[in-house]
């Protein structure tokens, strides 16, 4: 049975009637529904396979579509039918409402804000209509940049109109402002905290001030033009935000790669995952004062960074991918030495490991710190490692396996939701990404054809995913007949675990807001992209 | 004569005083690993802040302005009390103890003042940890105090170190004490001095409006809080004379950077805890000298 019946079938139980269900690739269903199915069929999806909202989004096509129209994707992932579900429809080009689905769906109430704000398609009786990267104080009103007429040229001035936080009132309850400028050198971001004494009542979070309109600055280039600028999106993530891209484009120029260039990006990916959490575990350890282990766990990282260089020319893993696969292998001698390495940095590591998980003080201090419940984290759709941390399992690498697929890759997740799951939860991940890098080394062997595919450009649309660090990072892209992009949608996982954060502290005492924070660690340009 | 000695030793404990710092971050660094600043660094941080323009907010009054002032004068004021080379009357007509004790609290309660003057939200919440965690120290250190100088028959500093012997109450009582001092100058586990994270801080949240040569002398003035207080323990300790005193004060700085390298910082509310434990320990003390011992 074809995808499309096994989704009817759905359909048919739910009672729905679908306009059309197609699946122009092996993992992509598109079902159109009518305007007023909308909601039911969302609600449906969500509930049925117990998805959030991974992506909602808007396209203009009121210039080439012929009856001129707005179209609304959103977007599911069925771990069941192992397949993105896009439900699809069209909203006329006159009309500025839609139903709003964030009161059934949490998960898409950012989305939502998020389309009010680019496309100025409002949802009707939406909870929050506040701005999310275009700051009302900022910029000027009636200004909708991924709309297709929106002037590149239009300037920003200072507006007469504030953002207003949620206001917590009580006697004795006070509120922290702190931010967008840190003191640390990291992303900007305004913490509104609404304190009672040292315990955290309530804290808001804003976010934007790093929007710098990624997805327009897509349009009208060619993708070959454009992985770059998806490498640069986020640096931390830079590899798996270009491999993310390159699948994308890849899928809907129907290049397939060489199995020997998935594997080894699958090292690459696997590289940038190691980096970012060992250097996340100290991040914990420098919150928390504890310096020690904080200094070995900074030794361990540069180690990787040290490879990465020596492998890659890079040592934040940019310039590898290419449209069809990877530019340059890693050569057989490097090979040898990856491997040396890896062994070197596992040992290492598990020093690291045992100094944090046998510190007395160190436990206390992340031992049921920042609890994120399950309930929570599902409802606001918090996926990735932090989603894993409060037992939420869900992994692209599992439920899209790919190469992952016969070298038994298995989720980790913890169940408590803290501090301390989500430090563990990193240590389980580095010590199976070792694991992986070696197994997929030896999967390579001595082959070395890397001969990417030839990209013969075609018109089309289609979904590029990866599981990086954080989480799952989407890509969809709509490439139109001259060859250049339409729409680029980007979802990065902190996009709706940013929430989550602000969902854990509340309960805990300031100053133990900081490992809080770093435990998350999301991202500040994935998320104002 | 002794009154020139006097004003010499002061200015000589001065001087050192950053130095001491210096150590502590320089064994620190070498335990992780790093090469870290030099010895004198604390020296250059001082000539740069007194080059420096000074920024005042226009909120504040005058209690912003004097504090640094407040602080640094009731810090010397405090060192004015140690004997370290010279045991002589001098000292025990100026002040004992207790009046060293109130000394430091004076300028502690002008720095949390200060720190509530600017009106910025850090301010007041290190002012209000810094107090909170006073609240706590201040007892456990009067205890400690207490207990030498019962041993001792009298609470001035000099009567104390003049008095000599190894006693058990002494040694519990500057155990005690090395706590207090981990508490009083800002170290891990009760607060942390290297920490960018305003949100985490006591002592730094509470100076965080102050630049250029005010906060030159309230660095100034931590610098000599800290010596002080490793003075009044090796004090205690046994072995006298210029030399021990030079190994003890850093053999007592050697012990507080390892202290810092081998924990993480305690959770707020869980400095009581230790604060507690370190009143009960000069309790011991208090009854181990009333035992004679």
């Amino acid at each position: 049975m074809g995808i499309e019946e096994k989704v009817s079938e759905e359909f048919k139980k739910a009672g729905i009637i679908p306009l059309k269900i197609e699946s122009p690739f092996a993992d992509e269903v598109y079902i159109d529904v009518k305007a007023e199915d909308f909601k039911k069929t969302c609600i449906f999806m969500h509930k049925r396979f117990n998805s959030p909202v991974m992506a909602y989004f808007a396209c203009d096509e009121t210039a080439t579509a012929n009856d001129g129209a707005f179209i609304i994707y959103c977007t599911f992932e069925s771990i069941e039918l192992k397949n993105w579900l896009f439900i699809r429809y069209e909203i006329p080009a006159g009309k500025g409402e839609y139903v709003s689905i964030a009161k059934e769906i949490y998960s898409a109430s950012l989305f939502e804000r998020e389309m009010s704000e680019m496309f100025g398609l409002f949802p009707d009786k939406s909870p929050d209509k506040r701005s999310l990267r275009l700051h009302e104080e900022v910029w000027p009103k009636g200004q909708f940049p991924l709309r297709k007429d929106f002037l590149r040229e239009i300037k920003t001035s200072v507006s007469a109109s504030r953002y207003v936080f949620n206001r917590i009132a009580g006697e004795g309850i006070f509120e922290i402002p702190v931010g967008p400028v840190h003191a640390g050198i990291i992303g900007p971001g305004h913490f509104r905290f609404s304190v009672a004494g040292e315990p955290v009542v309530n804290l808001e979070i804003r976010l934007g001030f790093t929007h710098r309109g990624v997805e327009k600055l897509f349009e009208n280039r060619s993708p070959a033009e454009c992985l770059k600028l998806a490498e640069n999106i986020c640096g931390d993530s830079a590899f798996s935000y270009s491999l993310a891209f390159c699948c994308a484009v890849e899928k809907v120029y129907a290049v397939t790669v060489s199995e020997n260039a998935e594997f080894q990006r699958g090292i690459f990916l696997e590289l940038e995952r190691l980096y970012n959490h060992i250097a996340d575990i100290g991040g914990i350890a420098v919150d928390v004062g504890f310096s020690f282990p904080a200094a070995y766990a900074a030794v361990i990282k540069e180690k990787i960074l040290e490879v990465n260089n020596e492998i890659a020319g890079s040592r934040y893993l940019k310039g590898i991918n290419v449209i069809g696969g990877i530019k340059s292998g890693i050569g057989i001698t490097q090979r040898k030495y990856l491997i040396d390495s890896m062994e070197e940095i596992e040992k290492d590591f598990r020093e690291l490991k045992s100094m944090l998980l046998s510190s007395v003080s160190f436990m206390d201090r992340v031992d049921g710190t920042g609890i994120l419940d399950k309930n929570t984290a599902e409802d606001l759709g918090v996926t990735g490692t932090a989603g894993r941390a409060s037992g939420i399992s869900m992994d692209l690498r599992a439920d899209f396996p790919g190469i992952y697929l016969d070298n038994d890759f298995k989720i980790v997740t913890q169940s408590d939701g803290d501090v301390l799951a989500r430090l563990n939860l990193r240590i389980n991940e580095v010590e199976a990404s070792i694991g992986i890098i070696k197994k997929f080394l030896n999967i390579l062997g001595n082959e070395n054809s890397i001969h990417s595919g030839n990209t013969n450009a075609r018109a089309g649309y289609g979904l590029g995913y990866v599981e990086n660090w954080r989480g799952p990072v989407l890509f969809w892209l709509d490439i139109n007949k001259g060859g250049l992009i339409e729409r680029c949608k980007i979802v990065d996982p902190s996009f709706r675990s940013w929430q989550g954060l602000a969902l854990a502290v509340p309960g805990n005492i300031v100053p133990d807001f900081p490992v809080c924070n770093k435990s998350f660690n999301l991202s500040y340009p994935g998320n104002d992209l | 004569m002794d009154k020139i000695k006097l004003l010499i030793q002061v200015l000589i404990l001065i001087s050192v005083s950053p130095l001491v710092s210096g150590f502590i971050k320089k064994i620190k660094n070498i335990i992780r690993m790093r090469r870290g600043p030099g010895l004198f660094q604390p020296y250059y941080n001082m000539a740069k802040l007194l080059q420096k323009e000074e920024v005042i907010s226009e909120n504040t009054s005058w209690i912003f302005r004097s504090t640094p002032v407040i602080v640094a004068c009731s810090s010397v004021c405090a060192l004015f009390l140690v004997p370290v080379f010279n045991t002589s009357v001098a000292f025990t007509q100026m002040g004992d103890l207790i009046f060293l004790m109130f000394m430091l609290a004076l300028g502690r309660f002008f720095l949390a003042l200060a720190g509530l003057d600017a009106g910025s939200a850090f301010g007041g919440m290190g002012s209000s940890r810094e107090m909170f965690i006073s609240a706590f120290v201040e007892p456990a250190a009067v205890m400690a105090v207490f207990a030498v100088s019962l041993s001792a028959g009298s609470t001035s500093l000099s009567v104390i170190s003049a008095a000599g012997g190894t006693r058990l109450s002494s040694l519990i009582a500057s155990a005690a004490l090395f706590i207090v001092t981990l508490a009083e100058t800002s170290r891990i586990p009760v607060d942390n001095q290297e920490t960018h994270l305003e949100l985490t801080m006591v002592h730094e949240a509470m100076v965080l409006e102050y630049s250029g040569r005010s906060l030159a002398l309230i660095e100034m003035a931590a610098h000599i809080k800290q010596i002080i207080f490793l003075s009044v323990i090796s004090l205690l300790l046994p072995l006298s004379g210029v030399l021990f005193f030079i190994i003890k004060i850093a053999v007592l700085a050697a012990a507080v950077a390892v202290v810092e390298i081998s924990m993480a910082k305690m959770r707020l509310f869980r400095v009581v805890d230790l604060l507690v434990f370190t009143f009960v320990l000069s309790m011991i003390a208090v009854i181990v000298s009333g035992m004679g011992v």
